[in-house]
């Protein structure tokens, strides 16, 4: 992909030649019209001052002095012509300058018309004005005749040529001035960018944790982000960390009595069930640590789960696998209730809770999910309740399963490995679990999620 | 009653065939999924065990597919990611329970007889019908109170007779549940049995409880009960 910097290289570039381009063509036309509306101005008064000068005898014949008006009339080839002649072609009068020079005037205007053409001739074209004119002569009465001055455009070229070469010396110079310019203001602002990639860069070689400093308010966004980013998978490493080490530790034991019943007890049938019971509390230890590891945690990006529909989902498996017991199950939740982290995690914490309540509820369950909000926090928290109208969890048993999980499954089997796993979701996503009796008669795990 | 087992670990595939045969099932089983769907829409089958992790085609296409298909008879999934998701997926896809690998042996048995029960109509796991209590779990027959001595394959004619109570069930439908695919199909062993069963129930020929219906089968006529 083009870098940012080239990207806006090129088209300011594009830009700046494009502006430069037509500025310079512009300057050109009105540079060109206005000289030529000069050179036929100036024309227009050396015809005046040839007429002024002309005689027509009585015969109709051209009269002019041999001394011209402007000096340049009288060299051959100073680029300066004139030409008189009656418009029925008998009487013709031409400038001294025009010797040796062939050039078609042609035109033959009635009295008072005006014409203004370039003209082909060698060397150089040249600017014709031609005027009407109509003479009275005492022999012949009033004769037409057609007045032409013309300027070779060599002079004029040259003066358009060096205004050209003056226009683009002075636009290239601008446009060089005006890419540097850019060029350095480019640099500047881009050089926050340039600074998040040394910080990410530095953040690979592990000389720092996160992005530091002061970032422009366009990339807070971005920095804001990747910090949440590389926290979050700070977090979950640890998380994982921690897993495995627990999890290392944990199989430790019934591995070690595994291995002491292997020589100390002579029995094969109190072998068998010590093996089996052990089997089964390693069973118990991986689920419980793999499930842990699994826990997204609070994850900012992503769009918010609604409860709701999540809720009926669940109840609907549920009352599968629950068929026999036929349980009346009431979800009190419209579609305000959302939970901002991820839909495993809910399904996860949800699916435990649950299960606890329709294995042990008599015939009622009730779940209530109601958002909580807070002037300033823009996400809404969440209040989850799950009754039942089962036996309750056991006061003493209460303080060891929210503790810590494995230890206190033991004995209170499913229940516990279950709240345990809720308990560490709802950690995960820095909230609350807390056990009451409920009105039903059962159990009420209620769980709360902070606004933020 | 006829199982299909879908599931590609060979070791565990074997150990629940076996074990299924030992407890007096019909079992069908395959390894992969396509294999799988081929038999769950083409057998007789009361009850499917489905893996989800199935190469070929997954336990959930499976599912859905023969769902699909119309098949109704219950569906328990095995799966070795116990996460919600999954197992809610499994559910919702046509699934009727869920089991988390590792299980025990005997659960499983428990599950099935379960969802035997349930497809039957079936809430609780004594089934009464008059005089008769059946006990799925136990595996043992009362009549007015008393223990009957009943032979296995006596014990699974009556369960199946009792679980479709009311039905007419022909003799090839109790020897596609109840026989080995490869057992001589010989009817008059059904009759044997029918006849051993009459004679034990109904000592006294007063109750009457299974009906011969000439050319169609056979049909418990005493009515399902409450406990």
């Amino acid at each position: 992909m083009l870098s940012l910097n080239a990207r806006q290289l090129l088209a300011a570039s594009l830009a700046l030649t494009a502006f430069l381009g037509l500025t310079g063509a512009s300057l050109d036309q009105a540079f060109r019209a206005s000289s030529e509306a000069a050179l036929r101005e100036r024309l227009q008064a050396e015809l005046y001052t040839l007429l002024a000068a002309t005689d027509i005898d009585r015969k109709g014949k051209i009269q002019l002095p041999e001394d011209l008006p402007e000096a340049r009339f009288s060299q051959p080839g100073s680029g300066l012509y004139a030409e008189v002649v009656s418009n029925d072609q008998k009487q013709r009068w031409s400038s001294p300058s025009l010797l040796g020079q062939k050039i078609a005037f042609d035109a033959r205007l009635k009295a008072g018309e005006r014409r203004f053409e370039q003209l082909p001739t060698q060397p150089a074209n040249v600017y014709a004005l031609s005027y009407g004119v109509s003479w009275e002569t005492t022999a012949r009465g009033a004769e037409n005749y057609t007045f032409t001055v013309a300027e070779s455009v060599t002079a004029y070229n040259a003066e358009v040529k060096r205004f050209r070469q003056i226009l683009w010396r002075w636009l290239g110079a601008s446009a060089l001035v005006l890419l540097a310019v850019q060029g350095t203001i480019l640099r500047w602002s881009l050089a926050p960018l340039r600074r998040v990639e040394k910080d990410i860069a530095a953040i690979e070689g592990g000389e720092q944790q996160r992005l530091a400093g002061d970032y422009p308010q366009e990339l807070q966004g971005l920095t804001t982000g990747l910090n949440t980013l590389l926290d979050y998978e700070n977090r979950q490493l640890a998380r994982y960390r921690h897993a495995l080490a627990d999890l290392a530790h944990s199989l430790k034991t019934p591995l070690a009595v595994l291995r002491g019943a292997l020589t100390a007890t002579p029995d094969a049938d109190e072998l068998r069930r010590l093996t089996q019971e052990q089997v089964e509390r390693m069973n118990q230890i991986v689920g419980y640590q793999l499930q842990r590891a699994a826990t997204a945690g609070r994850a900012t990006l992503q769009a918010p789960v609604t409860i709701a529909p999540l809720l009926q989902r669940m109840r609907a498996s549920l009352d599968k696998v629950y068929a026999d017991k036929a349980v009346d199950c009431r979800i009190n939740a419209d579609n305000t209730g959302v939970f901002y982290g991820d839909e495993g995690d809910l399904m996860e914490l949800l699916g435990n809770l649950l299960d606890n309540a329709y294995k042990y509820c008599k015939a009622k369950v009730r779940i209530t999910a109601q958002p909580v909000s807070q002037p300033l926090h823009h996400r809404t928290g969440l209040v989850l309740e799950i009754e039942d109208d089962g036996p309750g969890v056991p006061a003493d048993k209460l303080r060891a399963v929210l503790a810590r999980g494995v230890r206190a499954d033991e004995s209170v089997s499913g229940q516990g490995i279950g709240l345990a796993v809720a308990q560490d979701i709802v950690r995960a996503y820095h909230g609350t679990l807390d056990i009451r009796v409920s009105t039903l008669g059962g159990a009420c795990v209620s769980i709360a999620f902070p606004t933020r | 009653m006829r199982v299909l087992v879908i599931e590609d670990e060979t070791a565990l595939r074997e150990q629940l065939v076996s074990r299924l045969k030992q407890e007096g099932h019909v079992v069908d089983a395959a390894a992969d999924g396509k294999e799988g769907l081929y038999f769950a829409t083409e057998y007789p089958l009361d009850i499917a065990i489905i893996d989800l992790g199935l190469p070929l085609l997954s336990g959930i296409e499976v599912i859905h597919r023969l769902r699909a298909a119309g098949k109704v008879y219950p569906i328990l999934i095995l799966t070795a990611r116990g996460s919600w998701q999954n197992k809610v997926q499994g559910l919702e896809a046509g699934a009727d329970d869920y089991l988390v690998k590792p299980f025990e042996m005997e659960e499983l048995l428990a599950r099935l007889k379960a969802l035997q029960r349930r497809a039957a109509g079936w809430t609780q796991s004594v089934l009464h019908c008059g005089p008769v209590a059946l006990d799925t779990g136990a595996q043992t027959v009362h009549l007015h109170e008393r223990a009957l001595e009943l032979t296995t394959f006596e014990y699974k004619v009556l369960e199946y007779l009792m679980l479709h109570a009311g039905q007419v069930v022909s003799k090839t439908e109790l020897t596609d549940h109840l026989y080995e695919q490869d057992f001589e199909r010989d009817s008059n062993v059904i009759e044997v049995f029918v006849g051993r069963l009459r004679r034990k129930l109904d000592p006294d020929n007063t109750l009457q409880p299974i009906e011969t219906l000439r050319g169609r089968g056979y049909r418990l006529t005493l009515p399902r009960s409450a406990a």
